[in-house]
């Protein structure tokens, strides 16, 4: 079913699986609020999530085996669930890297050459 | 798969799902408060930062919930149970549409229980579909010679088989009349249905001298025989002759469906010399298109044929028709059925567009609980699903309902119905029903609930929220829609009231149709002579005239007389004549009347009066020259501006030998014969005591008379003092079909006071939904105004000026309704027509009644809420928000 969120990121609901799990491949287990930040740093604030519309993401992922959770101390000695990508998650990474890559490329040459 | 799996376990899961959750965002939440106290906020403000940064928990809640496990089972069943206790919380609310959807669904799934049953399944016969019969015009039987030069000539058919009516006396103890057909050989085979004990006729058994073998029908076998299952092999006697029982039919087996409907035995057709006959119109053709061959192909063929030997013999072989044998049977009830379908399926409609503005007004109400639902986290999706899911409830409660009303209304349907619907009885609630019920169920919660949901979720939040729920201003869109609803009731309305009314109509027409006859006070039965040691055929005439005078002799009798065939109730045949001093006909062509043998007394006990000339008395009989009465319309059509009383007639002009001329002694008043409603046919009424035919031959549609008695007092009461006397010369002679002529004439009207009276309560239902759904529009309206109305009135505005205001907002969507109800019902009338009697479809008075009495309902129905509004005291009004 749809939702409202998911009405107001509908470019991303695609994508965002593919951000999260390239953000976990470079950067090792992390905690939701570390992958949002990233996210945030990491499109220049372009891209401003509502911090609670990671969490379908997230449970997608794990429900599918790319990620695992686990609850763990951060450095600051507070207790968060950092997810780690799965032998599996990096396989589906690549593929869907390979994946959106083409299908970018196929989007820029067609916008480009104006059909 | 995986995903799936792990769903499904988070169903199971979903408390410790939940928790886990919860500690999941509390840390995130921590982290990020964590982060902006580290950037020097004080931790009150850092914590609410947080929540800002993080956005909606309770939507990240339900996101989470979505697509943690089949949200959609679980969020179904919250529902579910949410919907249940709203539904509890308006009692009111929820009798009033369950009853209307309950009435809307159980009247449809009854009616198409019966059009499922006689119209949709098939004749029960294999491959019935196949089967059709062969008629002249489609209707009238077919001579022997026909029959086998057709069946011998037609290359489209795989089987080609003739019946004919029969009805013998079984003598054995008590005497019965019974009603039998005479099969070709090949008939039961290619219907296909095998008999339940011994086995169906042999090749040959159809030979004059070896067609003594005799197949019960279920009924006769357990009436008669007890259900004996040595019964095969044991004789019985028929008409006086040894009969072999050969074989038993299974219960449902039914021969012939569309006429002699009520046979319960079948023996060998013998043909013997009749195969020369061309000329006796007795037989019913049934035929078995080959696989592959089209109705349209079977009808060129036999087209041909009959052309070619209507070139040989003229007049023998016209208009030949061949029809699909279901045709046959349901052709006459489609029209009504499917008209009942229509109006049941208007009802339906107006029903849910009840239960839509009811719904519309009670979202209305529940702007404010819808508001906090979405802010509390519900999408858009999900407002309008737990809106179906009530909706669903509502209709499912409705439906339950109906099924009740529709077992009863199915049973009620049966025994009421008149005979003319074939296979009604078959009508029962079974799958196909239930499976109709369900669709019209989903269809009805989909209709009635589709609009209102769309409307609550579209709300404004934050508005609704502010004004509390109850804004004066209740919207231009919702009122439309609303407006839009009543209207199109009204139209539906309106459309099946015409249709009603126009019922009605025909109907006290049809009732003030004078059958040309006194039915009241007259009891009649038929008493069959055939076999029978007391009246063998030369003492036949001694036999008749001591009947009539034992009958004539009760007390308490009037006047007795007897006749072939009742007006009404009996068989019509055409006889052909030849008219004296004209020139002789072509075959085919000449005159022909409805042909009627009457004994003297007949034309006094049924009051029929005698227009000119006059009556058959007992002196006409073999010794006296021949007489003849003829009716007004033989008078007018044969013998136009002349007096027909003193013309002669032949009946047997074209034997060879010279005519027999008989001599018209008197013009009788047309009375009603084969159908009430259809005009009167040319008849004859030949003196039964000089008729050969009748006295003497041994064939069995001349050994019975119909008696007539009139009474002095009620007609049923005498039966057994009648029956006794026919008794006392023979105790062995058969009485059937004990009939009252007011029974007869109302048998004949049944099928239109069916019509009449469905037709009736469906538009009567249909009314009260349509005039409960104004006063429930306009009900509510008032309420939501009574700050506006309070204003209007302290402003001094009358009260009649506030009725007013309140009528014509009312009667201004009901106008509109049924203008278009008024278009609508123009054109769909015209497909009643076939089932009105002196009435057209658009009948202005009818449409004009109807306009007047909706319009009167509507105004009713509307001054109620607008007398409340005069009552709003201003003050309270203006202090109530």
């Amino acid at each position: 079913m749809p939702s409202e969120g998911g009405d107001r990121m509908g470019v991303l609901q695609g994508t965002l699986d593919l951000i999260v799990l390239r953000t976990l491949a470079t950067m090792g287990p992390q905690h939701a609020y570390a992958i949002a930040t990233r996210l945030e740093q990491v499109s220049e604030d372009l891209l401003h999530l509502n911090q609670g519309t990671l969490y379908p993401a997230l449970v997608r992922l794990e429900q599918q085996g790319r990620i695992k959770g686990s609850w763990r101390k951060t450095e600051s000695n507070r207790e968060a669930k950092f997810y780690a990508i799965t032998r599996a998650g990096e396989k589906a990474l690549a593929q869907e890297t390979l994946r959106w890559r083409r299908m970018s490329g196929l989007v820029e040459k067609l916008l480009s050459e104006g059909v | 798969m995986r995903r799936c799996l792990a769903r499904l376990g988070n169903l199971f899961r979903r408390r410790a799902a939940e928790r886990e959750l919860e500690r999941e965002i509390a840390a995130h939440l921590t982290l990020i408060q964590d982060d902006f106290e580290r950037r020097g906020l004080p931790p009150e403000k850092a914590k609410l930062a947080a929540r800002r940064a993080y956005g909606g928990v309770e939507q990240a809640k339900e996101l989470h919930r979505e697509a943690r496990s089949f949200a959609w089972v679980e969020q179904r069943l919250q529902d579910l149970r949410y919907g249940a206790r709203n539904l509890l919380r308006t009692p009111g609310f929820t009798a009033v549409a369950v009853v209307a959807l309950a009435l809307g669904t159980g009247a449809n799934t009854a009616i198409f229980g019966v059009v499922n049953a006689v119209l949709l399944r098939p004749l029960a016969y294999r491959d019935a579909d196949g089967l059709v019969t062969i008629l002249h015009d489609g209707v009238a039987p077919v001579s022997p010679a026909n029959y086998i030069d057709w069946r011998d000539q037609s290359r489209s058919f795989e089987a080609m088989a003739a019946a004919e009516y029969w009805s013998p006396n079984l003598t054995d103890n008590p005497p019965e009349h019974l009603t039998g057909l005479k099969l070709t050989q090949n008939l039961l085979p290619m219907l296909g249905i095998e008999p339940m004990l011994g086995r169906l006729f042999a090749p040959g058994e159809d030979q004059v001298g070896s067609e003594h073998e005799l197949i019960l029908s279920y009924r006769l076998w357990q009436r008669r025989f007890g259900g004996d299952r040595g019964v095969v092999g044991k004789p019985v006697t028929l008409n006086g002759e040894s009969y072999t029982i050969v074989g038993v039919m299974p219960p449902e087996f039914k021969f012939a469906p569309f006429w002699a409907t009520r046979a319960e035995l079948w023996v060998p057709m013998a043909f013997g010399s009749r195969i020369y006959n061309r000329g006796a119109n007795s037989l019913r053709i049934f035929a078995r298109l080959k696989p592959g061959v089209s109705l349209q192909r079977a009808q060129a063929d036999m087209t041909a044929v009959s052309g070619r030997l209507e070139r040989q013999y003229p007049g023998t072989n016209r208009d030949v028709v061949v029809t699909p044998l279901k045709e046959n049977v349901v052709g006459k009830v489609r029209t009504p059925l499917l008209t009942m379908l229509g109006a049941v399926g208007f009802l339906l409609l107006i029903a849910c567009a009840n239960v839509a503005h009811m719904l519309l007004a009670r979202t209305s109400d529940r702007q404010k609980e819808i508001a906090l639902r979405t802010a509390l986290g519900a999408s858009r999706t999900r407002v309008i699903c737990q809106f179906l899911t009530e909706n669903l409830l509502l209709a499912a409660l409705g439906a339950a309902g109906g099924l009740a009303l529709a077992v009863w209304g199915t049973k009620a349907l049966v025994a009421l119905s008149p005979a003319y619907i074939p296979r009604v009885e078959m009508a029962g609630i079974d799958s196909h029903t239930l499976l109709f019920l369900l669709a019209i169920t989903m269809f009805t919660a989909v209709v009635f609930g589709l609009a209102p949901a769309m409307h609550a979720s579209a709300g404004n939040l934050s508005g609704a929220l502010k004004e509390g729920g109850r804004g004066d201003s209740d919207g231009m869109h919702r009122n439309r829609l609303r407006g839009v609803l009543v209207a199109s009731e009204f139209a539906l309305a309106f459309v099946l009231l015409i249709g009603a009314g126009l019922m009605v109509r025909s109907f006290f027409a049809l009732t003030a149709v004078d059958p040309g006859f006194n039915p009241h006070n007259v009891l009649s039965m038929v008493v069959s002579v055939a076999g029978s040691n007391e009246a063998p055929p030369p003492a036949r005439e001694i036999f008749y005239r001591q009947l009539l005078e034992r009958v004539r002799a009760l007390p308490g009798v009037v006047s007795a007389g007897a006749i072939n065939h009742l007006p009404l109730a009996g068989d019509l045949w055409g006889w052909p004549f030849a008219i004296e001093g004209r020139p002789k006909p072509h075959p085919g062509d000449e005159p022909e009347a409805v042909y009627r043998i009457a004994m003297p007394g007949y034309f006094e006990t049924m009051r029929l009066p005698l227009r000119r000339g006059r009556s058959i008395l007992a002196s006409d009989d073999a010794r006296a020259p021949g007489v003849v009465i003829v009716n007004q319309r033989a008078a007018d059509v044969y013998w136009p501006g002349e007096d027909a009383v003193g013309k002669r007639i032949s009946l047997d002009y074209d034997t060879g030998n010279p005519p027999t001329w008989i001599t018209v002694i008197g013009v009788a008043r047309n009375a009603k014969q084969g159908n009430w409603a259809s005009k009167p046919e040319p008849e004859i009424y030949l003196a039964a005591l000089q008729n050969h035919d009748f006295l003497e031959k041994a064939e069995s549609h001349f050994e019975y008379l119909t008696l007539v008695v009139r009474t002095s007092g009620n007609p049923g009461d005498m039966a057994p003092a009648v029956r006794h006397a026919v008794w006392s010369l023979d105790r062995n002679l058969p009485i059937s079909e004990v009939l009252t002529m007011d029974g007869v004439v109302a048998e004949a009207t049944a099928q239109p006071r069916f019509e009449t009276l469905l037709l009736g309560i469906f538009a009567m239902v249909a009314l009260l939904l349509a005039a409960v759904g104004i006063y429930g529009v306009m009900n509510y309206s008032v309420s939501r105004r009574t700050r506006e109305i309070g204003i209007r009135i302290s402003l001094g505005a009358s009260r009649a000026e506030v009725v007013r205001m309140v009528v014509r907002q009312g009667m201004l969507q009901v106008l509109a309704g049924m203008a278009a109800g008024f278009a609508g019902a123009l054109l769909l009338t015209r497909l009643m027509g076939k089932m009105l009697y002196g009435v057209q479809p658009d009948d202005p008075a009818t449409f004009g009644g109807i306009a007047i009495l909706l319009g009167l309902a509507a105004f009713a129905a509307t001054c109620v809420p607008a007398r409340k509004a005069t009552r709003i005291e201003p003050m309270v009004a203006l202090r109530s928000e």
